[in-house]
């Protein structure tokens, strides 16, 4: 590796160094922390590289926490509204972007603008229709909300996606004698399998790290997610700050592996579902 | 420029707004199969957002305090009390200083990310992925985060300040820099989106185009503006809507931090609406908020529309 030292490049490099700091730092510190001991964790001259490696917390977090129930209720939370989200969002973008039916601009505008309504500013009577469903305190009740507030965003984004399908397609599979479900299924559908993946992606870091909704509408201890299990973990008289971390770097760790697998499909999927 | 440039670059949201060509011969089968694929998700918005906003209505005009518990009708008096009741008005103001600071962080802060995503070399390379972390990251997870880095007897930020003189104090425990402390680490949390966004539509900015413009002898700083940033301009407004309405819409980087407080400083209107409905059991004002909040929102993206509309539309 060549390292050539030229002065108009300090500013860009300086700037990378503090984004490079500002973004993934938080992250070390929080890692790092997990594995402190109880002393080092507390000690006034942070030390930074952990110098009592242990398990502990995470130790103590299993056997003394419900966090695998926690872990457990996530993961059937945010595969329940991916799934969902994923089969809603792929049939309304095909209907009002492809077959483009009659009134899909009008429908394509009322979803959007639904969409822009700020969920937290619906929370109370969302809480009594959901009651009146009976679906508070289910999951049920927790993936439609999670669908309601990610399956139009989705839409949108999936629109750039089947714009880049060639219509001749449709075409061509009509011409060999393809019903329009068929043709959905067997040659469009196929070809959206980056679209599906951005979608997916972007859906499930969505459910697994919302706060709000499951903070009110779920009520069993039993039937909590990690997020509400933390803030839980949080909120104690005495903070147990290695415990806390434990949690922490468990809470955000599916998410950030997830990312380090798809992550690099994830962001260009979105940057070519936005500015199509 | 040709004009085909633009449009294939600028292309965004916007797009929905034109009328969609309505094939007139379309078989009555396809017809049939358009409608049942989108019936799912206008049932679902219907029962979560139109029905629930209907119910904020009627609620707001009774006198119900406990969700759901038997109320009567009261007409417009919740409303009368709740427009007297400084804290709402306290909570209005504070959201409008959320979405404005939140903007203006945000915004500068994804442009120079997304302007370093698009240099060469490793560094941007790796970073076009790792740069969304922090949006990956649970709330719940932001919050222990900072609130554990700015401890003041723990916190390793807190103590990088004190070494160089600097007293943090308990940023989130201080009323007078709550607010501004919240919205910093919301920035940290949602800058990454918006950065991402931006760099993809910089990326379809022509190559030649700028070194044209350089050639002609313009440099960066006018040719950022006179070609790049017109035809940002579709993407940024897109962002700009969403974003907001995204922004505003935040309650739980205040609420996991600083619950509101102390004594309200950090209180935004959805908070204010949390608090209302679930702590002081007053959901009936918490319903005229969400119902004046909502038309305030409307009149403002109305007229957000109306004039930050780039012109091509």
């Amino acid at each position: 590796m060549r390292f050539s030292v030229r002065l108009e490049r300090v500013p860009a490099v300086v700037a990378m160094i503090v984004l490079t700091v500002t973004v993934l730092g938080p992250l070390y510190w929080i890692t790092v922390s997990a594995f402190k001991d109880r002393q080092e964790i507390l000690l006034s001259t942070p030390t930074w590289f952990p110098q009592t490696f242990t398990l502990t917390n995470f130790q103590q977090l299993f056997l003394s926490t419900d966090y695998v129930i926690y872990l457990r209720n996530s993961i059937i939370v945010a595969v329940a509204t991916t799934v969902v989200t994923l089969i809603v969002s792929l049939a309304a973008a095909y209907s009002l972007y492809r077959l483009r039916v009659p009134g899909s601009g009008r429908i394509a505008g009322i979803v959007l603008v639904s969409y822009m309504i700020p969920g937290a500013l619906l929370i109370v009577p969302l809480y009594k229709t959901l009651s009146g469903l009976e679906l508070i305190d289910t999951f049920a009740g927790l993936v439609l909300v999670n669908v309601a507030f990610t399956a139009p965003f989705c839409t949108w984004l999936l629109r750039g996606f089947l714009l880049a399908v060639p219509t001749e397609l449709d075409e061509a599979a009509a011409i060999d004698g393809a019903g329009p479900a068929r043709t959905m299924l067997r040659v469009v559908m196929p070809l959206m399998v980056p679209g599906v993946a951005t979608v997916g992606v972007y859906t499930f870091i969505f459910s697994w790290t919302e706060f709000v909704f499951a903070s009110q509408f779920i009520v069993s201890d039993t039937l909590k997610t990690l997020p509400i299990g933390l803030s839980a973990l949080v909120g104690q008289y005495t903070i147990n700050w290695g415990l806390v971390m434990a949690g922490t770097v468990l809470t955000l760790a599916p998410t950030v592996i997830l990312f380090i697998l798809v992550g690099r499909f994830f962001v260009g999927g979105l940057i070519a579902g936005a500015t199509k | 420029m040709t004009l085909s440039t633009t449009n294939r670059a600028v292309r965004t949201v916007g797009d929905r707004l034109r009328r969609p060509v309505v094939r007139s011969g379309m078989p009555a089968s396809t017809k049939l199969l358009g409608y049942a694929l989108v019936a799912p998700i206008v049932i679902i918005m219907a029962v979560v957002i139109a029905f629930p906003l209907v119910s904020a209505v009627t609620t707001s005009l009774q006198n119900q305090h406990v969700i759901g518990s038997p109320a009567d009708f009261v007409g417009v008096d919740t409303y009368a009390k709740l427009l007297q009741d400084d804290a709402f008005w306290a909570a209005l103001g504070r959201s409008g200083i959320w979405l404005l600071l939140n903007m203006i962080v945000q915004t500068l802060l994804a442009f120079a990310t997304a302007l370093l995503l698009q240099r060469n070399g490793w560094w941007s390379t790796s970073a076009r992925t790792w740069i969304m972390l922090p949006w990956a990251v649970p709330t719940v997870a932001v919050a222990v985060i900072w609130q554990w880095m700015l401890n003041s007897n723990y916190g390793v930020v807190y103590k990088i300040f004190a070494g160089v003189g600097i007293d943090l104090g308990a940023p989130f425990a201080n009323g007078a820099f709550s607010l501004i402390t919240v919205i910093l680490v919301n920035s940290w949390h949602w800058f990454p989106l918006s950065a991402v966004v931006i760099y993809g539509a910089l990326a379809t900015v022509p190559n030649e185009v700028i070194e044209a413009a350089t050639m002609d002898g313009a440099n960066a700083w006018r040719s950022f503006w006179a070609i790049t940033f017109p035809l940002l301009q579709r993407v940024l407004f897109a962002l700009g809507l969403v974003g907001s309405l995204w922004s505003f819409n935040v309650l739980d980087s205040i609420y996991l931090t600083t619950k509101g407080g102390p004594a309200g400083a950090s209180t935004t209107m959805p908070v204010y609406i949390y608090d209302t409905a679930f702590s002081a059991f007053r959901s009936s004002e918490a319903a005229a908020a969400s119902v004046v909040t909502v038309i305030v929102l409307a009149i403002a993206g109305m007229l957000f529309f109306r004039f930050g509309r780039p012109k091509e539309y």
